[in-house]
């Protein structure tokens, strides 16, 4: 009893003394590098923000959470930089945190959006923002940092890109088509239709808008990669995928704009003016890997992968240069995912 | 031991001769006192268990799901039974603890690891029994029991037992309904803390038992049968966006006939169960509708035969085979199991021994046999002293969603199982005429292999594979003294339960888990409770203590420990044939915020009364 008694004091005592987060060092994001948006797994809020800086070769992590002193939310999904500004897209805790890109200090945080998954400045004044499970996109007033209209598009929004004045935006889920919108009046102006599920797409050096679009999580159709001239907003050129097993996904383009990189078994390169899928892999997944998202230094072409091993445990990112020589590999958060640069030109 | 608010006085009185739910030798086994059980009339077996057992309940709060872990097992591999027979869904392999209602259960038996052999297959965490079972008197009981209390709960339950010595008939009828708009503190969301209520959490449940029990002088046959429904919204964790509009409906039937016969030296005994569970889940906002039916038939026949004269033979079959219609599913999925039994237990002056072995037929392979075997040794003749050490080899068979589910589920899984190894020594006695002690030390370890995990596959999707490995390691304790003398009955309990279950790593790379303490698995665990009762009066405080839960693999993050007290008191009186009994009931007395998964907000101060009404005819 005597020893019981000890026990459950001793459990106490141990319980009040709480952990207080270790403040990181106050150069990591001076300098150029990349944050790393780790999601964490659904629901169990331990999704978090990683930088890997260039001037120090390291990885800093649990960012947020050090500047902040409470947790980035449930399922980070991307992050964007603009001007001052960096945003993270809280997707299952429905938020935008607004923050001071280089203290990481949050200034605002935007509630009440719907699933959201990325972010694309229109100007200075408005972004707009997907959301995987209702029907508009969100526009948001970047000014005072609230929801300032919808965008019924009729269909579910992931990957968004605008230039001159269209913005650009795949129906991912079940969907097959890009909306097109009006970015004056953001009104819905066109549609074009490409393969099943539109997943990525970016801009190239002319102006052309490639979509990959991953064929469907079940292996009923092939995956396709799809050139849109932003003009006439004709599909140019779609190259179909050799086989239905291949679900290719995360497509980037290199800071020239002529070579794509996406992930399908490893990362693969593909020239913009290539007319087939290419056979061989750029940078192979080893056993125990699993490349989850890829991002290209657009100043060096450096391939940075983030290993998300088994969705459960910490994951890595993984640099490699811009030949595919591997360079290092760092310990990250759960689900390391999506990347964003931050830029120093002299890099 | 019962004391003060025991209203319904329990004749030890052997009713059934069920042989499957007699006591081998050189395992361990505990029954939560009946008192304990009327005290938790108006809850669910989740608060029961989790305030007054060894077993961690991992809970997502007031209405939510609620799952048991013993000993560093995942819920799946804990059977819940209802008088011996399984009722975890076939589908998830496990049960919700917040949608049984402790009023419905006459009595709670907790089998650790390989004393769930004796039940049945899968529970190498250990079984937790629910029986119902008759008074065999000549004379009518009915008890109507009404509740209510703080965030819009309320709730009724009422039992007619009748009868006479050959024939009983049982009833019983509740519902529960509760708001749980509960305000909480809410840390994790803006710069500032702010208070928030729970929203969406409604739930509404209800549900009825009915048995009749028919006695001959060498038989006993009875019919049961069980219906749930409970009706849930599920609320959001605090980082997660409100009102996604997420809902459950769960309903369950359960029917049960049985058969015990004793002929000559032998008995026999015939169950034969249906049962059908419903879950039907909802999320407006991710578009999910998913809706999944399951029937189990499960028949059971067991016989019983004395060898010489100190031994027994035990000879059990049990085959069961569920159908599965799921949204979830390619189709409709049947599956059928047989396992067939064998035990022989024998007790001689100061020694007890059980040898069992079973053999499980599924998809018509023979599988290595499970087996276990006991030991008991009485330290002093006569006297309530025991050494106890048993070892046993437990397999689970996979659940059906491990199976069938589509995408990613792997017929070809094979079963998980474990090696269980475990020591324990019980006392009771007499210390001096008006105390009584009773204390028991547990040493156990768990080599569990094979365990199904779910990972990423070759393909977008994840898929179930048999890859994980679990090593767990320790120890309980628990002590009670009963004090009764004159018109003063007091009673002090304390348990302590640590656990070490180490990740034994998966043949994935890079494994940074690997002798690491599972996720959600306290090491430390402690519970104490304190009765006392002075004439018609009685008050009882129970202290509950959980030590920090690991929410990560590699042990970076963790929940805090909490300390939580409850106080009751409450006043009996009692008029010839009708008894009536006011409570009042404080749970979380010194306001505690604290969460059992991370980020879902459990209740402060909550206020309880009910009152118990009882006629005895």
């Amino acid at each position: 009893m005597k020893n019981l008694i000890r026990i459950i004091v001793i459990s106490l005592m141990i319980v009040s003394c709480q952990k207080t987060p270790e403040l990181p060092n106050s150069n990591y994001t001076i300098g150029g590098g990349v944050f790393v948006v780790n999601e964490g797994n659904f629901r169990s809020g331990n999704g978090s923000l990683s930088f890997y800086s260039y001037d120090s070769s390291k990885i800093y992590n649990d960012l947020f959470y050090s500047v902040n002193g409470r947790p980035l939310g449930d399922v980070p999904n991307s992050m964007a930089i603009n001007g001052d500004k960096a945003y993270i897209i809280v997707n299952n805790s429905g938020k935008i945190e607004v923050m001071d890109q280089s203290t990481l200090k949050s200034t605002a945080t935007i509630t009440g959006l719907i699933s959201p998954r990325n972010i694309s400045f229109i100007n200075d004044n408005k972004a707009y923002v997907s959301s995987l499970y209702s029907d508009s996109v969100t526009i948001i007033n970047l000014i005072n940092n609230s929801i300032s209209g919808y965008i019924n598009i009729r269909r579910s929004s992931e990957s968004i890109a605008s230039t001159g004045n269209q913005a650009f935006i795949s129906n991912w889920t079940g969907g097959k088509e890009i909306m097109v919108i009006n970015t004056i009046d953001d009104q819905v102006v066109d549609s074009i239709e490409v393969g099943i599920e539109p997943e990525s797409m970016v801009f190239d050096r002319y102006g052309m808008l490639w979509v990959l679009c991953n064929g469907g999580w079940a292996r009923l159709n092939y995956a396709e990669l799809v050139e849109i001239n932003t003009s006439t907003n004709y599909v140019e050129k779609t190259l179909v995928f050799p086989t239905k097993e291949a679900s290719p996904t995360c497509l980037k383009i290199d800071g020239l704009g002529t070579t794509l990189y996406y992930l399908d078994n490893g990362v693969r390169q593909i020239d913009i003016s290539s007319t087939e899928i290419p056979s061989i892999t750029f940078i192979i997944q080893e056993s125990g890997e699993y490349f989850y998202k890829i991002g290209i230094n657009p100043l060096n072409n450096d391939v940075f992968i983030t290993d998300a091993v088994d969705f459960v445990k910490q994951g890595y990112l993984l640099l490699y240069d811009g030949t595919g020589k591997f360079i290092s590999k760092l310990e990250a958060g759960i689900i390391p995912g999506s990347m964003c640069f931050k830029l120093r030109i002299n890099t | 031991m019962s004391i003060g608010t025991d209203t319904i006085k329990i004749n030890e009185v052997v009713i059934s001769r069920n042989k499957y739910n007699s006591d081998p030798a050189g395992y361990k086994k505990t029954t939560i006192d009946s008192s304990i059980l009327v005290n938790y009339s108006n809850s669910n077996l989740s608060d029961m268990l989790s305030e007054n057992t060894d077993i961690f309940i991992k809970s997502y709060g007031m209405g939510g799901t609620a799952t048991p872990a013993f000993r560093g097992t995942d819920a799946s591999q804990t059977l819940i039974d209802w008088n011996g027979i399984n009722i975890n869904s076939p589908m998830l392999g496990q049960s919700d603890l917040s949608l049984i209602p402790v009023g419905l259960i006459d009595d709670v038996q907790i089998r650790f690891g390989g004393a769930s052999m004796s039940l049945n297959e899968g529970g190498i965490g250990g079984t937790i029994n629910l029986v119902t079972k008759p008074l065999w008197k000549k004379e009518t009981l009915i008890s109507i029991n009404a509740g209510t209390g703080s965030f819009g709960q309320y709730s009724g339950l009422m039992k007619v037992k009748t009868g006479n010595y050959k024939f009983q008939t049982v009833t019983k009828g509740y519902f529960q309904n509760s708001e749980n708009n509960f305000r909480y503190l809410n840390t994790e969301i803006g710069s500032e803390p702010v208070w928030q209520t729970r929203t969406n959490s409604q739930v509404r449940q209800q549900g009825f038992i009915q048995e009749l029990y028919l006695r001959n002088s060498n038989n006993i046959a009875s019919a049961r049968i069980w219906y749930e429904s409970a009706d849930r919204n599920l609320p959001a964790s605090l980082l997660t966006q409100p009102n996604t509009g997420e809902k459950q409906f769960d309903e369950s039937l359960r029917t049960m006939l049985n058969y015990d016969a004793f002929k000559g030296s032998t008995d026999f005994s015939f169950t034969g169960a249906w049962m059908m569970s419903r879950l039907n889940y909802f999320n407006r906002l991710a578009s999910i509708d998913s809706r999944n039916l399951s029937e189990t038939l499960t028949l059971k026949a067991g016989l019983e035969n004395p060898i010489g004269e100190y031994a027994k033979l035990k000879i059990v079959l049990d085959e069961q085979s569920s159908v599965i219609k799921s949204n979830n599913y390619a189709h409709n999925t049947t599956r059928n199991t047989a396992t067939m039994t064998a035990s022989i237990e024998r007790n001689r002056n100061r020694f007890g021994t059980t040898i069992l072995l079973r053999e499980i037929l599924d998809k018509n392979n023979l599988l290595i046999p499970d087996f276990s075997a006991g030991v008991q040794f009485r330290l002093i003749d006569n006297k309530t002293y025991y050494l106890k050490a048993n070892i046993s080899r437990n397999s689970k068979i996979p659940t059906m969603n491990d199976m069938f589910w589509v995408p990613g589920g792997n017929p070809d899984l094979k079963n998980e199982y474990a090696l269980i190894y475990e020591i324990s020594y019980e006392m009771s006695q007499k210390i001096s005429e008006p105390f009584n002690l009773k204390y028991d030390l547990s040493v156990f370890r768990y080599n569990i292999k094979d365990m199904i995990e779910w990972h990423p596959g070759e393909y977008s999707y994840w898929t179930a594979d048999n890859i994980q490995s679990v090593n767990s390691t320790g120890a309980e304790s628990s002590v009670s003294l009963d004090y009764m003398r004159n018109k003063i009955n007091a009673s002090l309990k304390a348990g302590y339960s640590y656990t070490r279950a180490i990740e034994g790593g998966s043949n994935i790379g890079n494994d940074i888990s690997v002798g690491k303490q599972l996720m959600y698995v306290p090491e430390n665990k402690a519970n104490a409770s304190f009765r006392v009762g002075y004439n018609n009066i009685y008050s009882l405080w129970v202290a509950n203590f959980v030590g920090k839960r690991y929410i990560t693999v590699d042990n970076s993050k963790y929940l805090p420990g909490y300390f939580i007290n409850n106080v009751s008191t409450g006043i009996k009186f009692t008029l010839k044939s009708s008894s009536f009994d006011m409570n009042f009931n404080i749970d979380n007395l010194f306001n505690i915020n604290y969460q059992s998964i991370a980020y879902y907000p459990l209740p402060g101060r909550t206020y309880f009364v009910k009152i118990l009404f009882q006629i005895v005819k």
